[in-house]
């Protein structure tokens, strides 16, 4: 499969999102609304479900399959209010002690006029650095795009998985285009510069674990892909919820302080570093 | 500001002092005819009509530390190109040919005194590739935080960038989770942190450190914001109005505490500094 071919299949207007995982996984899910500010952004569902036994906030982007559901889910583009109630949620969590699943699948943050007039930027900012504090288990799946900083403000996790044909990028391949070439129609050969692609992500560090997608991809058997998924986050979930929080907390900042440990730099870059 | 004469007296403005930058022979803000003596004595704002130019990494240093003070660290610090990234230049020879101009990644950071006062001073330079925030960028800026928040000492930061840098994918977005988690360290350990936002600041450096500021002061007429209106006008087909994303358009949105004129900074850090420590 080409690169390109593999953007389209995490794109698939047919892949399951994560209202049908989370459904598959948690079958008593409560969806909760709104960031208790001002609005409730649809583009990320929130709630909780009994998963594994145990009460489990479950949060994730979600995207539309006909045109006025994609309208309304604004294609899993969330604007600040998203990024606000995942955090009254992950407080939520950290009340009760219930850990947290964080499916990702976002092109970005919605890159419009009203997003930058309500401050997306230090909406994101925020997320990414609250995420750190949050004091229960945490793990995190990119299940199609998991684009830049939209995805990222709901990607710092304990442990980070990925779907087989999911993408992992610092910005979508239109958008790097649009950035490094100022043409967005280069989106092809952005997406092959990128190393965008599951296996790439991987042997970066930058996730734990690639999780397998059933025959003819995750689109093709909504249940295979979800009981695989659900075996995997439940697999790196367990040994978190052995830890208390500041272990947790402390093992979250390692893991993302020293993230690009693996690459050729110098002088070395890892843990204990005058 | 009234309360901001003493210190104006007190600490020298450090304009002449200041490293030259190359300048047009006009100014863009009002087309009057420069004179490097002149602006840089004015901290390269424009006495006739304000206009902020930007400014490098070496100028900031000068205009912020005491002099003789800078101590810089991690200089050293290298990656390599990773994603053997090609087209349509090839990365590793971009980042190798600034290295020779004389420029020292999109981040420099180190210690300093300001008004007698130690901080730790980092600062992006938007001239080595676009001010991107890249892996050595982020491990200087996350290196300094931890020291700072160990010793305690006050942190400033002066932002000018794209964002994360596209050529090293998705290490440079990790550096956005590496920097905050350093940012919420900082605050953790009750230490000062002043971010500073020149033009521009957009992308995964206003979505991470640049807006977490303990107080956000931005440079007037800056652009300040994630999505940049490029690509804005092109997603969203939307007309952007005048002053859209600029310094005063994010203080009367809630996004930084001020739009003061550069002249006024060293004043303003240094006051901002005793009564926070």
């Amino acid at each position: 499969m080409s690169v390109w071919e593999i953007v389209e299949l995490a794109r698939h207007p047919q892949r399951p999102y994560s209202l049908d995982y989370i459904r598959r996984i948690a079958p008593d899910f409560i969806e909760l609304h709104g960031d208790r500010l001002s609005a409730d952004d649809p583009a990320l569902v929130a709630g909780i479900g009994t998963w594994h036994g145990r009460t489990t906030v479950f949060l994730g982007h979600q995207k539309g399959r006909s045109m006025k559901d994609r309208v309304a889910r604004n294609w899993g583009m969330m604007h600040p209010e998203g990024y606000r109630k995942a955090l009254r949620l992950a407080h939520h969590a950290a009340k009760f002690g219930f850990p947290i699943i964080s499916l990702i699948d976002t092109p970005g943050a919605y890159p419009g006029a009203g997003a930058e007039e309500r401050g997306i930027a230090a909406a994101i900012a925020n997320a990414i650095m609250e995420w750190f504090r949050i004091p229960v288990p945490i793990v995190a799946a990119v299940i199609g795009e998991g684009g830049s900083g939209g995805a990222l403000g709901m990607g710092v996790a304990d442990r980070v998985i990925m779907l087989e044909n999911s993408i992992y990028s610092v910005a979508s391949p239109e958008a790097a285009a649009s950035i490094v070439w100022r043409d967005n129609t280069r989106k092809v050969e952005a997406a092959e510069q990128l190393q965008l692609t599951s296996g790439e992500i991987l042997a970066m560090g930058v996730v734990e674990e690639v999780v397998p997608e059933p025959k003819g991809s995750a689109s093709a058997n909504y249940d295979a892909a979800a009981e695989a998924l659900d075996e995997a986050l439940h697999r790196h979930m367990r040994p978190l919820l052995e830890l208390d929080a500041s272990e947790l907390r402390q093992h979250r900042y390692d893991r993302f302080r020293y993230i690009d440990s693996l690459v050729h730099a110098e002088p070395h870059f890892g843990p204990k570093i005058d | 500001m009234a309360i901001l004469e003493r210190h104006r007296e007190q600490v020298a403005i450090q304009g002449g002092d200041l490293p030259e930058i190359l300048l047009p022979t006009n100014c863009p803000g009002c087309g009057i005819g420069l004179e490097l003596e002149e602006l840089r004595a004015h901290n390269y704002v424009c006495t006739h009509c304000g206009h902020h130019f930007r400014l490098g990494a070496d100028v900031w240093v000068a205009l912020i530390a005491d002099s003789g003070s800078w101590n810089e660290r991690w200089a050293d610090v290298r990656s390599h190109d990773l994603l053997d990234w090609t087209v349509p230049k090839p990365y590793q020879e971009t980042v190798e040919r600034l290295l020779e101009d004389g420029l020292n990644e999109a981040v420099r950071t180190g210690t300093c005194t300001l008004d007698g006062k130690p901080i730790w001073l980092a600062t992006f330079d938007f001239g080595f590739v676009g001010g991107t925030l890249s892996i050595v960028a982020g491990e200087r800026l996350a290196r300094g935080m931890e020291q700072a928040a160990s010793s305690g000492t006050p942190y400033v930061l002066i932002s000018a960038s794209g964002g994360a840098r596209m050529q090293e994918g998705v290490l440079a977005l990790m550096q956005l989770a590496k920097v905050n988690a350093a940012v919420g360290r900082l605050h953790d350990a009750g230490v000062p942190y002043f971010s500073v936002l020149t033009d521009p600041t957009f992308g995964g450096t206003a979505a991470s450190l640049a807006l977490l500021g303990d107080i956000n002061i931005a440079e007037p007429g800056a652009s300040i914001g994630f999505t940049g209106p490029r690509v804005i006008k092109q997603a969203t087909y939307a007309d952007l109005p005048p002053g859209f994303q600029s310094a005063e358009f994010q203080l009367a949105h809630g996004q930084v505490d001020m739009v003061l004129p550069r002249t006024e900074l060293r004043p303003l850090l240094a006051h901002l500094l005793e009564m926070h420590t």
